[in-house]
């Protein structure tokens, strides 16, 4: 770019003072206008409301209002927003140990040359990662289904008890095994490459000690990768509280879910389905306040107790 | 790149040779991975063989078993509404493709100066970009749609594509990356031979990160493929859907019509084949340990 | 080879830019009429091969131009509407809404008043349909498409083989069920479905129900009034006995349900043999079609499944051009004929409902000759209903609170007292006056 002014422009080490607003220009302006100024727009909705006056079918019968707080008020109020999050925590209670219990189990197999099929097995378990959710769904709602179902049809034929994978009780894991199907993989991969980051010294002299391949993994290859193990955590946690795509495809399938299932299905209900843009914008809000919290608390105590000492 | 290097795994094997002798393959590690393979290849064996399945035989033959009908499937698909579902495969590949390369390259340089410049603000404006992964998705749809109404762009490519390219994950994995990958060293040489600093980044910046690049473009050609929402809400007209959409719009035809599982399935399969022969191919590519290095930032 | 991939990028990255750029300006919304006079109107429908018909009306038209687009149905159309209506820009010049969405467009001032217009053509269509495109008001909305009258279907094999007859009141029809249970465990007659709304609606109609109604300038919302109680009360003892099935309707395992008789009869509506066929191919000629079982012997009445309309919106800009459209498109001959052969309707026009194009039954139905005379005079006798200004609200409280009623097994009577109150509180909480 400056090659013909290569001989006037004096000689730097560092660049002009500038140069990285520049460069972060792009990113600011785009950032700013879909992430910022609509979560701006969000938040300014929030504040207000719709008032009809009589009948509201004639023209102009509605009217948009300030509403001041009136619409955080109802929706911490709101029980089946809290309930919500209560079946949306035991969602992800029973989804991110199973996930990331497998996607280490996993690892730890295709981090040993004891194990067979490991190129196989690792594009595999890679693959769900390629299915979007909707579809994923669909897939996993004919295979629960009692009577398109081949895992109901085995059972009937050994003459087991039919399990009602989208009856009431079962549904939560009907939904998190979905979530564990479409995210094991992915997960996997990240905390394998974290194992091939460990010098094998280490396992030498461990072997030389006496222990054993399992003793190996547990002593020194778990711990060596909870750092991993964290990230992965907090983004799984992340996803897991805006749950959306699996219930909404399951739903009509069912009598088991409500369209108020999760906190994410009640904003697209009030959004979309009562037109009520004003208190979905207020919920949402809320809803992001709780996840920045969860997530940004849970990373700082982490990495104040994992990264002692670890500077930049 | 990880900066706790492995050893050559030749030092490991010339280790294992002086062991004391075991046998090659263990069994039940083995068998313990095969049947994860295994549960994670269920449904897309299922979508398989039911796409070889006429929509009478769907529901009235054993799941697992096979039909001759796979060829009829696509054909029917194929000129379903004139062909619209190869429309919405090409709209996908629009949208993943050029979205994910946009955002690599925005990723890349946003990445590069947050990690190789020091100014004032640096730390504030990595912290509000890392915000961004925070805020569900799914609230902040009417908005972005209210948005790019104001600029009329609503209906548009334009409208799926643009909310794409920003990734506040891609960025953080990128200065990541270019903290680690590039030195400094080389910058500093560049400057003082007299390079601008575009050319600096362009020449010495990205061919350094172009694995780190690589793998920021699949995941968020991974992402923006499988996108529900973003598309469903900005566009109006059918022609531009990406195939999420379009195989949802297939399913949810209403009470008076017929579902359309057989072309849903068929398309379904179709829609995964193409992300699988990326995967495939570009596996080598993939450096996941950036991720796990990212860790340690 | 560094620069060669820099420029294999460059070059295939201006391609696919050139093309989105060169795609993305070609869809300006709702285009105004250009000096010559050529008028471009785009209308949001999802009716099956309905470009045929429009087509037909280009070619005879060429001032007037309408371009059909396919992106939803019912409730998610109604929203893009709406969202497209508040963001200002990109709304079409027609759409297909069902009726119950009516109010909603209309109280969101989404929708012209083509009465001047279509007024002349009133008696096309039958009273209750014209009702519901007037919401009792002065002005006119819409022009009635469809219509979706209920009867009962039923396989006509399996009840032979079960010794059963085909009930006319809904007295035996329990009794039918009973038998069927009892006769053979693994079939029920027919299944509760606590995801279709529409279908609730329609029994509830049939039985006289009124859910909303206007005295002057207030709402007066009867969810539960005694005629939709009785219905409730009806099958919720069915569902509790076990005489029917509590499995949705419209899923995978219905389909196969259908499909291997688990289920031999299904109160539905007049374009049911569309659904049949695509779904249960393998029981073609095997159903057969009768009026609605009735409260009360001797009585002859039915309600509506779902029906849309076509209205023009308020941000058009040739609305006349448009409500032309939407009038030739429901009661021009050649244009009903299409909508039925293609579109699978049954069209609210009356010269079309005893027209040639149903002189036929259904090729699913090729025995029943009478299939369409047959399904004329059980619209005919089909009762009104006023929609009210939440009615999703109204159908996503029946999916949750019936959903959740068959789950827990407690009372539909119950559930739905608690579907009134939700609806009563949704219409305050938006600032509508509601006695």
């Amino acid at each position: 770019m400056d090659g013909a002014t290569a001989a006037r422009k004096p000689r730097r080490r560092t660049a002009h003072r500038l140069v990285p607003y520049a460069f972060l220009a792009p990113a600011i302006v785009m950032f700013t206008l879909f992430l910022l100024a609509p979560i701006g727009y969000t938040g300014y909705l929030s504040l207000r409301k719709v008032k009809v006056e009589g009948l509201g079918l004639g023209r102009g019968s509605r009217r948009e209002i300030f509403a001041g707080l009136e619409n955080y008020r109802q929706t911490l109020a709101d029980t089946e927003l809290w309930r919500g999050a209560l079946r949306v925590l035991g969602y992800g209670a029973i989804l991110t140990p199973v996930m990331l219990g497998l996607a280490l189990l996993f690892a730890l197999l295709l981090d040993s040359r004891r194990t067979g099929f490991r190129r196989f097995s690792r594009i595999s378990i890679f693959l769900p990662f390629a299915v979007p959710v909707v579809i994923a769904s669909l897939l996993w709602g004919f295979l629960y289904l009692p009577s398109v179902s081949p895992g109901q049809h085995l059972l009937r034929s050994a003459g087991l008890p039919e399990m009602d994978l989208l009856g009431p009780d079962l549904i939560v894991f009907a939904l998190a095994n979905i979530g564990v199907w479409g995210g094991v993989g992915f997960n996997m991969i990240v905390i394998y490459t974290a194992l091939r980051a460990i010098p094998r010294e280490l396992y030498e002299s461990a072997r030389i000690d006496g222990c054993s391949e399992f003793q190996i993994a547990v002593r020194i290859k778990i711990p060596l990768v909870v750092p991993a193990m964290i990230m992965t955590t907090v983004f799984s946690v992340i996803a897991t509280l805006q749950v959306f795509s699996e219930p909404v495809t399951l739903r009509p399938m069912t009598n088991s879910l409500s369209s108020t299932w999760s906190p994410l299905m009640k904003i697209y209900q009030d959004a979309f389905a009562r037109n009520d843009i004003f208190t979905a914008a207020a919920t949402s809000i809320v809803v992001a306040a709780v996840t920045l919290v969860l997530s940004f608390g849970f990373l700082r105590a982490v990495q104040r107790r994992a990264f002692a000492g670890e500077s930049q | 790149m990880s900066t706790v290097l492995v050893k050559q795994p030749a030092t490991r094997d010339s280790i294992e040779v002086t062991a004391p002798p075991r046998r090659r393959t263990a069994f039940t590690p083995t068998a313990i991975l095969v049947l994860g393979a295994v549960y994670c290849l269920l449904p897309v064996t299922w979508v398989l063989i039911a796409s070889t399945k006429s929509n009478a035989d769907l529901f009235n033959t054993f799941t697992f078993a096979p039909g001759g009908a796979l060829f009829d499937n696509v054909a029917g698909l194929s000129t379903y509404r004139g062909g619209i579902f190869w429309r919405w495969m090409a709209n996908t590949a629009l949208y993943a493709g050029l979205g994910a390369l946009l955002s690599a390259a925005l990723s890349g340089l946003t990445g590069y100066t947050l990690a190789k410049f020091r100014f004032p603000g640096r730390t504030v404006i990595f912290n509000v970009l890392l915000a961004g992964v925070l805020v569900p998705g799914i609230a902040l749809a009417i908005p972005q749609y209210l948005v790019m109404a104001k600029f009329g762009l609503t209906d548009s490519y334009l409208s799926v594509l643009l909310p794409s390219i920003i990734s506040p994950y891609g960025m953080y994995l990128a200065r990541i990356y270019a903290a680690a990958a590039v030195p400094d060293s080389l910058i500093e040489a560049a400057r003082t031979d007299g390079a601008g600093e575009l050319r600096i980044f362009w020449r010495v910046a990205v061919p350094v990160m172009r694995p780190g690049l690589l793998t920021i473009f699949l995941f968020q050609f991974v992402a923006i493929w499988n996108n529900f929402l973003l598309p469903y809400i900005m566009l109006g007209d059918d022609r531009k859907f990406p195939v999420t959409v379009g195989l949802y719009s297939m399913l949810n035809l209403g009470n008076t019509l017929p579902a359309l599982y057989t072309f849903v399935i068929t398309g379904a399969l179709l829609s995964i084949l193409p992300l699988i022969a990326l995967f495939l191919s570009l596996q080598r590519y993939w450096r996941v340990d950036l991720v796990a290095g990212a860790v340690k930032a | 080879m560094r620069s060669r991939w820099c420029r294999q990028l460059a070059a295939v990255a201006a391609l696919v830019v050139g093309a989105s750029l060169a795609g993305c300006g070609s869809d300006e919304p709702s285009p105004q009429a250009t000096a010559g006079g050529k008028v471009e109107l785009t209308f949001w429908t999802w009716v099956p091969k309905i470009e045929k018909v429009v087509d037909k009306w280009n070619a005879a038209n060429p001032n007037i131009h309408v371009t059909v687009s396919t992106q939803a149905q019912g409730d998610d159309l109604i929203t893009k509407v709406l969202t497209a209506h508040k963001g200002g820009s990109g709304v079409p010049d027609l759409i297909q809404a069902e009726y119950q969405a009516l109010p909603t467009l209309v109280s969101n001032d989404v929708l012209a008043d083509i009465k001047g217009d279509v007024e002349a053509s009133k008696g096309k269509f039958a009273e209750g349909l014209w009702q519901q495109v007037t919401l009792g008001t002065d002005a006119v909305y819409a022009v009635p498409q469809d219509a979706g009258p209920m009867m009962l279907y039923y396989r006509t094999d399996l009840f032979q083989q079960l010794g059963l007859t085909v009930p006319k009141t809904w007295d035996e029809f329990a009794a039918t069920a009973r038998t069927v249970r009892q006769k053979d465990p693994k079939r029920y007659l027919t299944t509760f479905s606590a995801t279709d709304p529409g279908w609730f609606a329609g029994l509830a109609q049939q039985a006289g129900a009124s859910w909303w109604s206007i005295e002057g300038d207030t709402w007066k919302v009867s969810v539960n009034d005694s005629a939709t109680k009785k219905v409730a009360e009806y099958w919720g003892g069915l569902v509790a006995a076990g005489s029917v099935d509590d499995q949705p309707m419209y899923t995978p395992e219905w389909n196969k349900a259908l499909n291997d008789g688990a289920l031999i009869a299904w109160p539905s509506a007049v374009w049911a043999p569309g659904v049949l066929q695509g779904n249960a191919a393998s029981t073609k000629g095997k159903w057969a079609m009768a009026p609605l079982p009735q409260w009360s012997s001797g009585e002859n009445k039915t309600g509506n499944w779902g029906g849309s309309s076509t209205a023009v919106t308020e941000k058009s800009k040739n609305k006349k051009a448009a409500a032309q459209f939407a009038l030739w498109l429901n009661t021009d001959a050649a244009a009903t004929t299409q909508l039925i052969q293609d579109g699978g309707l049954y069209p609210a026009a009356r010269e079309a409902q005893a027209g040639p194009a149903l002189a036929q039954p259904p090729a699913f139905f090729a025995e029943q000759n009478d299939f369409y005379p047959q399904a004329k005079s059980i619209a005919d006798t089909a009762a009104g209903f006023t929609w009210g200004p939440n009615v999703n609200v109204a159908y996503t409280a029946y999916k949750d609170l019936f959903g959740k009623a068959i789950t827990q097994k407690s009372s539909f009577t119950a559930a739905l007292d608690q579907m009134q109150q939700t609806t009563v509180d949704d219409m305050r909480k938006n600032g509508f006056k509601v006695g």
